[in-house]
């Protein structure tokens, strides 16, 4: 399993003429049909779901079962990641924070 | 624009086909729809065939023309659709289109899938091709990853027991049990559903479709063009497509599709019928969870009731509309790419009156396929028209 690299800010994408946040990668803004340019937001944000996937795909057998999430950051956009220290007691809403990148995804942990 | 109408329809049962071809299967199901609807193969102007992942599971591509071709269809413009899991209903609404626009008298549609021979993971990774694998793919979500976090949310929102899950998965499987075509009837009861493996929390291994083999076909013939004597044509009132995100960063909501939401409008509009004239209908239940949100999406069932309306047994067959009376997904099978055209051969075998597990009285007819995490779906209303 690769390193963490540890980061409590997330990369997304501005576009360069409205100013709206899209999560990316991708091209055009959803919003203006704007160029959207690469910038990073805080990592901190509300805990909108997640999931213990128990039966990885081949290309990440190595990580274990590993918690995927959706998180609404405070920046104003919604994104998928991993989340450490997930519970079975935990309810929607918690407050996240990222911790850091693993491969092209970001990594929350309950704040 | 043309009236169209169903003639012919066939299909191979949903399951295991060991040492069968993907073109094979589909010419299979095609062949006996064509015999079926009378119709002589001079007369068919176009092949729509659906399939998602013949190339990475069986090194096949062009199987549109290969199909076309063993059937006798020689020339005649065959065309390969693909939409992930929703290929099929979007290969059936291209050849009405094709029909009703007058392109052409009458068209074929076959909806073909071979996945039993590959590995678990090789089948995971092609089906995850129809997600956005630059954006949620890197995370490492699956699919049935995508209905755990919808679960949770619909959970925190509406309440749901796993008990109330459990009861779409009963019925289901219970419905396969009487459809000869399914790959997995069962008789089940909570108890053996609460402690199946876990595979994506909350679901578990019954909340999931098993993969399958299959291929199902249909003729679509121009209303003014069919033939007396043949099975009773079915007329199309409404094929409705629509698209959305492929990501989930695109959903302002992870328990309501907006694909569904406005490929349903348009289907609703079209036929000019409501959600509650609808007396059977065939959901895109790839996962427990998924029925629940599609039957409120199409609105068969109230937003935040569809769970328990399943387990108070208000969409089972002599219910308020019968959900999945072939098993769906969950029980009949998912042939990735036929699901869609086998939605549609259930419903019309339900309108004729025919189906081993027929829903008394049944006119109007509703069938609903669901590409990837949404960015696919169409919305099909069919008709019994003979009075």
């Amino acid at each position: 399993m690769p390193e963490l690299i540890p980061a409590t800010t997330v990369p997304v994408m501005r576009c360069a003429k409205c100013g709206a946040l899209d999560p990316g990668p991708r091209a055009l803004c959803k919003a203006c049909h704007g160029a959207l340019q690469a910038e990073t937001v805080s990592g901190v944000g509300e805990l909108i779901s997640w999931t213990m996937i128990r039966r990885p795909p081949t290309a990440f057998r190595e990580d274990g079962q590993y918690a995927v999430a959706v998180v609404r950051l405070d920046a104003g956009v919604q994104v998928t990641g991993r989340l450490e220290n997930a519970t079975e007691d935990m309810t929607p809403g918690r407050r996240v924070r990222a911790k850091g990148r693993l491969r092209d995804t970001t990594v929350f942990e309950i704040a | 624009m043309r009236d169209v109408m169903i003639t012919g329809i066939g299909s191979t049962a949903f399951g295991r086909h060991e040492g069968r071809t993907v073109q094979g299967l589909a010419v299979e199901a095609a062949n006996t729809a064509i015999e079926r609807a009378g119709i002589d193969r001079e007369e068919i102007g176009a092949l729509y065939l659906g399939n998602f992942v013949a190339g990475p599971l069986s090194g096949q591509e062009v199987l549109a023309g290969m199909v076309g071709d063993e059937l006798g269809l020689a020339g005649i413009p065959c065309t390969k659709v693909e939409g992930a899991c929703a290929s099929g209903g979007i290969a059936f609404r291209h050849a009405v289109m094709a029909v009703r626009a007058g392109f052409c008298d009458a068209a074929v549609v076959v909806g073909t899938e071979k996945m039993t021979h590959a590995s678990g993971a090789a089948v995971t990774q092609a089906l995850n091709c129809a997600m956005d694998n630059q954006s949620d793919g890197p995370s490492g979500l699956t699919f049935p990853g995508l209905f755990g976090l919808a679960w949770r949310v619909y959970a925190g929102r509406y309440g749901l027991t796993r008990d109330e899950v459990s009861s779409v998965i009963i019925k289901n499987k219970r419905n396969g049990l009487k459809n000869p075509l399914a790959q997995m009837g069962a008789e089940l009861t909570a108890d053996v559903i609460r402690q199946s493996l876990p595979i994506a929390d909350p679901l578990q291994l019954y909340d999931c479709c098993p993969v399958s083999d299959g291929a199902a076909a249909l003729v679509v013939v121009a209303a003014d063009r069919t033939r007396a004597g043949s099975d009773l044509p079915i007329r199309v009132r409404a094929t409705a497509q629509a698209s959305g995100p492929a990501r989930i960063s695109g959903h302002e909501d992870l328990c309501s599709y907006k694909t569904t939401r406005i490929a349903a409008g348009r289907a609703f509009a079209e036929a000019r019928v409501a959600a509650g004239d609808i007396d059977v209908a065939e959901l895109h239940d790839c996962f427990s969870m998924a029925e629940i949100i599609h039957s409120e999406d199409l609105g068969l069932a109230p937003r935040g009731q569809g769970a328990k309306w399943a387990a108070e047994g208000r969409t089972m067959v002599g219910g308020d509309v019968a959900i999945n009376a072939s098993g769906g997904l969950l029980s009949k099978g998912h042939p990735v790419g036929a699901t869609g055209v086998g939605q549609i051969y259930e419903v019309v075998q339900q309108l004729r009156g025919q189906h081993a597990n027929q829903v008394p009285g049944a006119r109007l007819g509703l069938t609903q396929n669901v590409g990837g995490a949404g960015v696919a779906c169409t919305v099909s209303i069919l008709e019994r028209a003979d009075a």
